[in-house]
């Protein structure tokens, strides 16, 4: 069992009798500690997509599923391509792809994973390092991190880092939450 | 609990069982009664099931006694009274209010319903009101039940809110009307309070804002004469604290007694400048058109912040307002004078009575949720 909070973009869970893959997640906080995530869901079986929300505490059950370590290669529209250590190559729908598009970088390592033999999303090691690309100049002296400003990673996505962070730095970044962690 | 018999020959009319689960404070179960008078309001039954009714004693008298039309009220006991599902058999429409899960004695029935071939009740989760961008983009969307006995049945969740992409606010058919022709002089006057047309009044519904000694002085020393009317109980203590120690000439202020739901719409209807609290209060601030600052419930993870800031984004709020909000909510501190004086104070409640001009082009909450029922049974 896994609870609504704890999902993330490529987790499969069941619906009814219906595998249903997580393609985007948002969490949001209510009043008085409740909170709620908002799910976009599409049914592995008939590709219909579909968007709910739950409270955050809700439990729903995972489906394990194949997985094989693999390393992207190249982006054939609509398809991202994988290929493991035997040069087989699987191909994971853009769709499919959710949050991993945010880090993905030629090369990378990831993790394909498959439902009754096909391939259908892949995930991400829980920690990346990535160079920021574009952030305002550094701050000196500024060491405590409290105070974010906004940066761009390659892919163009954009995380909160602390002032001192500057342009050209390797950051670590937490792929569950999209959060800087550390300058490597 | 005294709980009022519904009548032995069957009722016509639709029937709803409305679940409250009181946290703490009155918002909750504020809201809920609000929420259930607009339904009974219009053409509605209502089962009220709450866990903690004694406030309703002076909220609204009469409602334990079942002496307020079309609304039952049931204390939601853990577990449920013996034979109350017997005795009252669950309605067709079920509204859990801020996710408070029915008991499970109903999700038993229910899962027996469903198992010999009954359709599921219409089933809402009516939220906690934001002006965050989240209530619209989850506002009206299914929640499936994904695992359980009940696993495949449907809730669906439904976001009161400030904009016509969400739910919208509880306001009763008649309020505006009765807010037009309510005499403020006639109503101090009934409730002993001094009615000195040259005296302004500030009302006070709040928690422990930081920096209420220090506006409590600087009103007390400005030109105009102000008089404080304090609600009783949780605000009073909050003013008495802050009026220990205070030297100089001491501000008016009155303690009130304990107001029924309608009296307290004829305080804030009263007031030049009203201070609100939580959800409900601020929803009659809104419609009560006067000056007024939310005291927003505070949460241990600093997530208010950012609910008051997309409500003050809303409001279209001066920079005076958004200012004096985050000092009375703790955003940020007092490095000189808080209080902006009476001129500014006048400018907020230009900015209350456009957002309320905003507001009643939308539809209430009530006609809303009805409408969405109609389309969902």
């Amino acid at each position: 069992m896994k609870i609504a909070q704890e999902l993330r973009a490529g987790n499969v869970i069941m619906h009814g009798k219906d595998p249903m893959i997580v393609l985007k997640t948002e969490y949001a906080r209510g009043g008085r500690g409740a909170a709620t995530v908002r799910l976009k869901l599409k049914a592995l079986l008939n590709n219909m997509a579909t968007e709910v929300v739950c409270r955050a505490d809700d439990k729903m059950e995972q489906i394990i599923l194949d997985k094989k370590e693999c390393t992207y290669s190249y982006f054939a529209d609509p398809m991202y391509v994988c290929m493991d250590t035997d040069f087989n190559q699987y191909e994971v729908e853009a769709e499919n792809m959710g949050d991993a598009l945010n880090y993905l970088e030629d090369g990378m390592t990831v993790e394909v994973v498959f439902y009754e033999g096909k391939a259908i999303s892949v995930e991400l090691p829980t920690s990346v390092e990535r160079v920021i690309t574009w952030t305002e100049p550094a701050v000196k002296g500024d060491t405590s991190g409290k105070v974010l400003k906004p940066a761009k990673i390659a892919t163009g996505f954009e995380v909160a880092v602390p002032l001192f962070v500057a342009q050209d730095d390797k950051i670590e970044i937490d792929t569950r939450t999209g959060e800087y962690r550390k300058r490597v | 609990m005294p709980a009022r018999l519904l009548p032995t020959q069957p009722d016509p009319r639709p029937q709803w069982d409305v679940f409250c689960r009181v946290i703490d404070n009155l918002g909750d179960i504020g809201v809920c009664w609000r929420f259930c008078s607009n339904l009974a309001q219009r053409g509605q039954s209502v089962r009220l099931w709450i866990d903690a009714p004694d406030a309703l004693s002076w909220m609204v008298p009469g409602a334990l006694e079942g002496l307020v039309p079309d609304i039952a009220v049931w204390h939601w006991t853990d577990p449920l009274p013996p034979g109350s599902l017997q005795q009252s058999p669950p309605a067709g429409i079920w509204v859990e209010a801020f996710g408070c899960d029915p008991a499970p004695e109903w999700m038993d029935w229910l899962a027996g319903r469903i198992a010999t071939g009954h359709p599921q009740p219409t089933w809402l989760n009516l939220e906690y009101m934001s002006a965050e961008s989240y209530v619209e983009r989850c506002h009206r969307l299914p929640s499936p039940i994904f695992t359980g006995p009940l696993g495949g049945l449907t809730k669906w969740f439904f976001y009161p809110g400030f904009t016509p992409a969400t739910g919208g606010l509880l306001r009763e058919p008649d309020l505006m009307e009765r807010r037009h022709q309510f005499d403020a002089t006639n109503w101090l006057h009934n409730q002993d309070l001094p009615s000195d047309a040259a005296t302004r009044r500030i009302g006070l519904f709040c928690y422990e804002p930081p920096p209420l000694q220090q506006v409590l002085r600087e009103v007390a020393e400005d030109p105009l004469p102000s008089t404080w009317l304090a609600t009783h109980g949780r605000s009073a203590q909050a003013l008495a604290h802050a009026q220990q120690g205070l030297t100089g000439t001491p501000c008016e202020v009155h303690t009130l007694a304990p107001l029924t739901q309608t009296e307290f719409d004829h305080l804030l209807w009263t007031c030049d400048l009203n201070f609100v609290r939580g959800e409900d209060s601020l929803v009659r601030a809104l419609w009560a058109g006067q000056a007024f600052v939310w005291h927003i419930y505070p949460q241990h993870d600093n997530a208010h912040h950012a609910k008051l800031e997309a409500f003050l984004d809303w409001l279209q709020a001066p920079p005076s307002l958004r200012q004096f909000h985050r000092l009375w909510n703790g955003v940020s501190r007092p490095r000189y004078e808080v209080w902006p004086g009476w001129a500014v104070v006048d400018e907020w409640r230009t900015c209350a009575l456009a957002a309320r001009e905003r507001l009643l082009l939308q539809p209430d909450l009530v006609t809303q949720v009805l409408e969405f029922i109609a389309k969902k049974r």
